[in-house]
């Protein structure tokens, strides 16, 4: 596959992006930050006087989403950082997505305005409230076009119904429901009300004495609306209907591999955590992140994946390194393409990965300033693992573990995608022919 | 050797991170903690095997064996204490009970292995712990920790002691008294005996090597006898830096605002500031 590459850079002083996501239709891309903040990025028209900037991503819209709150309660505070944006589908002029912290989900409305009213009778352009008695005549305002101006308003804010911190939301394709998920509790919201959640899933022991697993992930399949899946610290997945009972605690179906236990250590089960599980855009597969490999499951099959994919098995002899700094907690996510042939997944020192289902070849590569130029074709990557270095190749203990790419985003139509890189964004396209 | 090595450093690393988790931003982040306490329990398991399988044979065993003698007769002193102990942990975790060869000095270390392995899982059930149950825990709770902090070593060490053998064990989760309070007293002699952690201070008792045997001829009766207490309270010292701390953490991740739960916080609190 080649690739063009666009920088779009985000000029945000140490700020780390939190999560990428496309909308439905590809048009919109948001990204959310450790600062709280969303910025929407809007596809340019094509234009026939310049070919070549097929569509490049531009700034549409900035706000503040969330902000540092504190629980007096607990003496804790709550971090503004944005976990999870999801978009819902559109229905009018207007855009709406739901993004959330550790304990509040938001829904923002973002929408254009291009023409203002002009001529009040109560009051001044300023905005000054006119006197009264001085008015002699009325007259009908009128709308008079403006600047376009973008303004993103919070409709919703539901909140309170979250003991752990919440790590996904996902809408119902329905478009009337959704769910937040927290480490031990799954919560399905009307996108309406917000004094009222209904608790699908629970796995809080009575006694947390017990407490062996906790919920990293989850997701509505993307047809049926009676069907999530959610997935756990242990390496299995869940998958539940909602029709069976008010709370889904019984699963319905549990997808799990047994443990290699050739490959067994300290870290075994920190490792086999899955950090990302995502439905098929056909709902006909799943795909699990965990820390070394990513794992596509047939829905119909739950003894074991259908195929898995190493992303960094050289890691696997560090893992005690990794555990030191922290890097082995790292959640990755990851996507699948629009045809569901291709999936891709970040790793460590910018590199990212993309396996493609048919041809069952994998590349590496790289999101970084230095080594690709605007409009360049990305050059795979490569990581030698002991023995002898080839010119091009890093080898695993050159390898930054500080430039990790956790949030990667693939457009739901087109080869468009959007990489995360700490606090830049770079997007990259297929090369026009 | 090297296992137990290795080991013993994952298990000073997982401890660190417990610690570290309680003043990072955002809160206490039960998944991440979750993780590291299956780490620091499978560490600790390996470590355990291992000194019954090397430790006991080495040729620097004999020296242990003084320690240990030490620690049995203390124990022989105490032995309500360490049996009610026993017969209140092992109903709850009888899968972890391990089977060592019968010789005398083994099977005291057994009991207490119970124990440990009982307080390992409580270790990890007191990370994310909200319910405690304990109703003696108020009595002891609340009179036990101001003393071992202000008071001069030799009497927290009785104190406790005493104490423990006043609480009625009522079930497991007694422990969480003496392990509050023990810990204060293991953080003290942590600081004196220039050991950070727990490990390192099982280490020095129970394992032979170089640092050991420099630090053994410093090794007064008041350090002694603060070991003493830790090992009398059937192990739960050793674990009360990561367990006494995940149970505060487990208060604030838990949504409890039971009595209990507030005078456990505030033990450690002034732990902390001691600290």
């Amino acid at each position: 596959m080649h690739l063009l590459e666009e920088d779009q850079g985000r000029c945000v002083k140490a700020d780390i992006i939190s999560t990428v996501e496309f909308n439905s239709t590809g048009e919109l891309l948001a990204t959310g930050d450790k600062g709280g903040r969303v910025v929407v990025f809007q596809r340019e028209q094509e234009s026939k006087n310049q070919p070549h900037r097929r569509g490049e991503y531009n700034v549409y819209s900035t706000f503040q989403s969330h902000e540092p709150e504190f629980d007096y309660l607990k003496s804790l505070e709550i971090e503004e950082k944005i976990n999870k944006i999801r978009w819902l589908p559109q229905q009018n002029a207007a855009y709406f997505l739901l993004s959330t912290n550790d304990k509040t989900v938001k829904l923002w409305k973002i929408s254009e305005r291009d023409k203002r009213p002009e001529g009040y009778n109560l009051k001044d352009e300023d905005g000054r409230i006119r006197d009264p008695t001085t008015i002699t005549a009325l007259r009908v305002p009128v709308l008079r076009p403006m600047d376009l101006m973008v303004e993103a308003t919070p409709r919703r804010i539901f909140s309170n119904a979250h003991t752990y911190h919440i790590n996904s939301i996902s809408v119902n394709s329905d478009y009337e429901t959704y769910m937040s998920t927290d480490d031990l509790r799954i919560n399905l919201w009307n996108l309406e009300i917000t004094n009222r959640s209904f608790n699908i899933v629970d796995i809080k022991p009575a006694n947390m004495e017990e407490l062996t697993e906790v919920i990293t992930a989850a997701e509505f399949h993307p047809n049926q609306c009676n069907t999530f899946v959610y997935s756990s610290s242990k390496g299995s997945i869940r998958l539940c209907d909602m029709r069976t009972s008010a709370l889904c605690d019984n699963h319905s179906k549990l997808f799990e591999e047994p443990e290699d236990p050739s490959n067994r250590s300290f870290f075994s089960e920190i490792i086999s955590s899955i950090s990302d599980v995502k439905f098929s855009h056909s709902g006909r597969y799943l795909m699990t992140r965990d820390y070394l490999t990513v794992k596509v499951w047939d829905v119909n099959m739950e003894s074991k994946p259908l195929e898995t994919y190493q992303v960094h098995d050289y890691l696997r002899s560090k893992l005690c390194s990794l555990y030191e700094n922290d890097c082995i907690f790292d959640k990755f996510e990851c996507v699948w393409n629009g045809t569901d042939s291709v999936l891709m997944t970040g790793s460590y020192n910018n590199f990212f990965r993309m396996f493609d289902r048919n041809t069952k070849r994998d590349v590496t590569l790289e999101a970084s300033r230095e080594n690709s130029k605007p409009r360049a074709i990305l050059k795979p990557r490569k990581v030698c693992v002991g023995g002898k270095r080839r010119k091009d190749e890093i080898s695993v203990d050159s390898l930054d573990f500080s430039k990790k790419i956790l949030h990667t985003a693939w457009h739901p139509h087109e080869n468009i995608i959007a990489v995360a890189a700490t606090n830049n964004l770079y997007i990259f396209q297929d090369k026009v022919n | 050797m090297e296992y137990k090595v290795e080991a013993h450093r994952i298990m000073s690393i997982s401890l660190g991170k417990i610690y570290n988790s309680r003043i990072q931003r955002g809160g206490i982040k039960l998944h991440k903690n979750l993780l590291v306490s299956l780490v620091l329990r499978s560490a600790r398991q390996v470590y355990l095997s291992d000194y019954y399988s090397g430790a006991c044979l080495n040729a620097q065993s004999e020296r242990e064996g003084n320690e240990w003698d030490i620690m049995d007769s203390e124990r022989e002193k105490f032995p309500p204490s360490a049996t009610e102990c026993d017969r209140a942990e092992s109903p709850e975790e009888p899968q972890q009970s391990k089977q060592p060869e019968a010789s005398d000095k083994e099977r005291e270390y057994r009991e207490n292995d119970d124990e440990v392995k009982s307080d390992q899982a409580d270790c990890t059930s007191t990370l994310q712990q909200e319910q405690n149950p304990n109703p003696s825990l108020d009595s002891v709770g609340n009179v036990s920790p101001p003393e071992t902090i202000n008071e001069p070593k030799e009497s927290p060490s009785d104190s406790s002691v005493a104490e423990r053998q006043s609480t009625p064990v009522a079930n497991g989760e007694s422990h969480q008294a003496p392990k509050t309070h023990v810990c204060s007293n293991r953080k003290r002699s942590a600081e004196e005996s220039e050991s950070g952690d727990s490990p390192q201070k099982r280490t020095k008792v129970a394992s032979s090597n170089s640092k050991e045997d420099e630090e053994g001829e410093e090794m007064d009766t008041s350090n002694v006898s603060n070991l003493i207490t830790i090992f009398g309270s059937s192990f739960s010292g050793l674990l009360s830096k990561d367990s006494a701390k995940p149970e505060a953490e487990a208060e604030d991740s838990g949504q409890i605002c039971c009595d209990q739960m507030l005078k456990n916080l505030n033990p450690w609190s002034t732990a902390i500031v001691a600290f």
